[in-house]
């Protein structure tokens, strides 16, 4: 069955960052300097072959944008300039997008003024709701206990109540993304027991991200630094997750300090700040192939998150030193930057925190998969007429 | 043969020869023969040194006779020729033995190898003593030139002899100049106006006081040889065949440039040209473009372009060559399209993309980079264009095994272009006839040499130049033109033409008119005389091939430099028992 052409995709994905993809003409070196790609997963040159022409359905249904960490060699060495890195990117937020049933997405990534002001937006209602809510009940200059400006137990609700709405867009894109990759894009049936014997592979490629550290691999001299950070803030940015969703009250406690928790905290707050400005640093830089383009939804993450890291040390600093009006304030910035980051997950590049994981689950399933398949095949005994 | 004094040369060519040839002992052989005057060995005897070795022993020692074992004569024969004229020997008096290529390189036991080369020398020594002087001929140039086809080459060609003085003779079959070039709007890679570029041309061309024109006109025979050739030129104007007029003109030479056709698009089914009333030839948007309106045939802007490559090039079923212009004329409609309608989609679908000229390949970037969709389909497994369902937002869909991508794909498309080859024209054996030069399997007329000859013919006078050669674009087009009017221009000014003296007389005494010869000659050189019931040869047409030689069954033919007795002598000395 012929597969119809969208030749109004590649503008399409153009708006996404892929500029310069329609410059390529398959010489496949990309696929060559590529450590990851193999005889399954031919990206980039496959990718952008599929994106050069149109073929929606059949990128839609792809895992090989997530297989990708952008280590940026395919567009160091493109004779062409069609810079492969940046497609395999935009395809990646292109695939957001496409996960995301409620269209958010899409209009975050085509307009950076749609998104800014919806950050924004959120943030003047977070910082309207929280100071009412303050304001009502509270003293400005209590930060804890009785009569406290923004009571530690209310924000353990608040941050449930905003976790779970996050859980719930993320699960149904996440659906989504498995019934694009592995039900439409299969052209097989994969047996449901392969999904428990590959369910290993989830947490594995979540904490170690052991193929971004392996991206390096065909380079003279490898550069882990990027692996290193980027698994740092990530870790950083996960342990703080938890202590905010399940220890916050803990955590807001005070004035001593509780080191079974607040260690936590501080580990993850060294992951988070180092990663931000390294991040932040190398996209105003430009040092590396893969940050030498940043599309505007990148900045708003980097810099959101850095705001987010800033406040949070700032308000916990207030606080153990006795400034609590001063606390109480940079803790409602501090909210006021947290709630728009969150609600704006699921729609964002961050959404590739849980993708990113589940296609390496998703490929070895399908990769096993194929292998039985072909095994299937070969043990009947085929007659050449 | 008495009074011969034979010198004999025995060249190691480096170590080419002297590494399996003994040359001393072929030296030491050759010097007891008798009327061997002197032999040596040398080193490289066609560097500067060992042609005046010759030149100093023809003055010295009285030679009259040269023999030089080295390599092929196709090589260095024309150099040791001239070693002898100018030491005031006739040149003919040489015969040279070819003890590399035939000897050297193809042996590898040196005593063999070096009883082989000695009767190879043996053989030549034998020959060259039969040798005579011979004198080349000359005959006159007469200055003005015939040029057939009115397209980019031929006025080239036309306005290049014009403008150094001579009188050329322009026929055309139309009734206008400038050929297909006059029927495209811009050209590739640098989108200049074909308009302009045949403008200057024309007007040159019409007010060139040494330029006839002679438009809806054919050339319909040509006589005479090079130098002193006869055309006759009829005027068509589609009056019948007896009341259309006729002129004869005198020429020195001809410049054929009858260019091309375009392939017949409704030969491939596959396409549905004739059809599919949207399906349309290069030349048909060609009119498009320059009516200044791109649209469907319902009048519609297309959304849609598709341009389909090879178009009865580069395949089994109807010509096997590339055509050449059609990638990047292509691209130029890509560019054209997309500037006009900028919103509009362009799938370009391809074998390869030959991209090989000056200007090409930035101009493949530059389509590139404007999103034109390259997609790539396999030799003899053509895309198959289908009409689109009316719930379709486009015309037509075109099904294509991509294979860059190894899927197969439908592409919409309102409009569809077929990139058109070139094939010889269909009258192209008649003037392949006239002018008496060949057509290869496709119908291209064949030039004398492809690498060192490309515009020159088998028959002298004649030159070939422009797409009636082979496919090919502008600029080669144009050079080619250039390339025969200097030819052409280089023995106007010479005057005269030097014919070799190697070519075939007629023994009048023993002719007896059977006319065998007439026929089989390839360049048609041999006329017969009707007075006198006998055949002669043109000498200026001749090339010595030797056919009417063999052929005759009177032996009245002798052809000059290989009579009977020359070859049989070379022959006997090859055959001769040699002891080392």
């Amino acid at each position: 069955m012929a597969i119809r052409v969208n030749p109004r995709f590649i503008d399409v994905v153009a708006r996404f960052g892929a500029e310069d993809v329609q410059l390529c003409y398959h010489c496949g070196d990309c696929s060559t300097v590529c450590p990851h790609a193999d005889e399954v997963f031919k990206f980039p040159r496959k990718s952008m072959r599929s994106l050069q022409m149109g073929l929606e359905q059949k990128i839609e249904t792809t895992l090989e944008p997530w297989l990708c960490y952008y280590c940026g060699q395919c567009s160091e060495q493109c004779p062409r300039e069609a810079d492969p890195g940046e497609t395999m990117m935009s395809l990646r937020r292109w695939l957001i997008s496409r996960y995301d049933f409620t269209g958010i997405a899409r209009q975050f990534f085509k307009s950076r003024i749609i998104e800014v002001l919806a950050v924004l937006l959120t943030a003047l209602l977070t910082g309207i709701f929280l100071l009412y809510y303050g304001f009502s009940g509270g003293n400005i200059h209590i930060y804890d206990g009785e009569g406290a400006f923004l009571p530690s137990h209310f924000i353990h609700k608040f941050d449930l109540s905003l976790g779970l709405l996050l859980a719930i867009f993320l699960v149904v894109n996440a659906l989504h993304m498995w019934y694009l990759t592995m039900v439409k894009g299969t052209t097989f049936t994969v047996p449901w027991w392969l999904y428990f014997k590959q369910l290993y592979q989830l947490p594995w490629h979540f904490f170690t991200q052991k193929r971004y550290s392996e991206c390096e691999s065909k380079r003279k001299h490898p550069f882990f630094m990027p692996w290193f950070i980027h698994l740092g803030l990530m870790l950083g940015y996960v342990t703080m997750l938890v202590l905010v969703m399940v220890f916050v009250e803990q955590l807001q406690s005070g004035p001593a300090i509780r080191w079974s928790v607040h260690i936590f905290g501080y580990l993850a707050s060294i992951g988070l700040i180092t990663g931000t400005i390294y991040f932040i640093r190398n996209r105003v830089k430009k040092n590396y192939v893969q940050y030498k383009k940043s599309h505007g939804t990148d900045w708003v993450f980097v810099i959101l998150l850095f705001l987010i890291v800033l406040t949070g040390i700032a308000q916990h600093v207030f606080h153990r030193t006795g400034l609590y009006e001063w606390a109480n304030i940079t803790y409602v910035i501090h909210l006021m930057c947290v709630v728009p980051w969150l609600l704006r997950m699921p729609f964002s590049k961050w959404a590739h925190i849980i993708y990113r994981p589940l296609a390496m689950y998703f490929a070895a399933i399908y990769i096993d998969a194929l292998a039985r398949q072909e095994v299937v095949v070969h043990s009947f005994p085929v007659f050449i007429k | 043969m008495k009074n011969c004094r034979i010198g004999v040369y025995i060249c190691m060519c480096g170590t080419n020869i002297a590494k399996i040839v003994d040359v001393e002992a072929v030296a030491n052989f050759v010097s007891g023969l008798p009327n061997v005057v002197l032999a040596r060995t040398y080193k490289y005897m066609c560097s500067n040194p060992g042609q005046e070795m010759i030149t100093q022993d023809i003055k010295e020692n009285q030679l009259n006779r040269v023999v030089v074992a080295a390599c092929s004569p196709n090589m260095h024969e024309r150099t040791f020729r001239s070693a002898l004229r100018s030491a005031g020997l006739n040149q003919y008096l040489f015969e040279m033995a070819n003890i590399r290529e035939q000897c050297s390189w193809v042996h590898k036991d040196t005593k063999e190898a070096t009883e082989k080369a000695m009767a190879l020398v043996y053989s030549a020594i034998c020959r060259v003593e039969l040798h005579e002087e011979l004198e080349s001929m000359s005959v006159n140039m007469c200055p003005n030139t015939l040029v057939v086809g009115g397209g980019i080459a031929g006025m080239t060609a036309a306005l290049e002899l014009a403008d150094a003085g001579n009188s050329v003779h322009l026929v055309e079959k139309n009734n206008h100049l400038g050929g297909n070039l006059a029927r495209v709007d811009l050209t590739a890679p640098y989108l200049y106006s074909a308009r302009d570029l045949l403008t200057e041309r024309l007007t040159r061309i019409m007010n060139h006081k040494q330029v006839h024109v002679y438009l809806e006109s054919k050339v319909t025979d040509l006589t005479g040889y090079i130098g002193n050739f006869k055309a006759t030129i009829q005027l068509l104007n589609g009056k019948p065949a007896e009341e259309k007029k006729s002129v004869e003109v005198e020429i020195g030479n001809v410049v054929v440039c009858t260019g091309y056709k375009e392939f017949d698009a409704s030969r491939i089914v596959h396409y549905g040209y004739g059809k599919l009333p949207n399906v349309i030839t290069s030349f048909e948007l060609e009119k498009m473009i320059r009516a200044g309106c791109i649209e469907t045939k319902e009048g519609k802007i297309p959304r849609y372009v598709a341009i389909i490559h090879c178009v009865g090039s580069r395949s089994q079923e109807f010509h096997t060559y590339c055509s050449r212009v059609c990638c990047m004329t292509a691209l130029k409609y890509a560019s054209e399209i997309k500037s006009a309608n900028p919103a509009c989609y362009i799938s370009d679908i391809y074998i390869d993309m030959h991209a090989f000229g000056k200007g090409h390949e930035d101009f493949y970037r530059q389509s590139s980079e404007a999103k034109t969709l390259f997609l790539m389909y396999e030799k003899d497994d053509r895309p198959v264009i289908h009409k689109a369902s009316p719930k379709d937002d486009c015309e037509m869909l075109i099904e294509v095994n991509e294979k860059l991508s190894g899927e197969t794909i439908e592409i919409p498309a309102d409009l569809v272009i077929l990139m058109v080859g070139m094939e010889a024209r269909e009258d192209s054996h008649e003037i392949a006839r006239i002018v008496n030069i060949s057509q290869d399997k496709d119908g291209w007329f064949i030039e004398s040499h492809p690498k060192l000859e490309p515009v020159a013919t088998t028959t002298d006078g004649i030159f070939i130049a422009g797409t009636c050669v082979a496919p090919k674009d502008i600029p080669d087009s144009v050079a080619q033109a250039r390339a025969a009017a200097a030819r052409i221009l280089a023995r106007i000014a010479k005057g005269k033409i030097e014919v070799d003296a190697l070519y075939s007389e007629v023994n009048e005494e023993m002719c007896s008119g059977c006319r065998f010869c007439n026929q089989l000659c390839p360049f048609s050189a041999i006329e017969f005389n009707e007075e006198k019931k006998q055949s002669y040869i043109i000498s200026a047409l001749c090339k010595g091939c030797g056919v009417c030689v063999a052929a005759c069954p009177s032996s009245a033919i002798k052809g000059r430099h290989f009579t009977d007795h020359q070859i049989l002598a070379q022959v006997d000395g090859l055959f001769c028992e040699i002891g080392m």
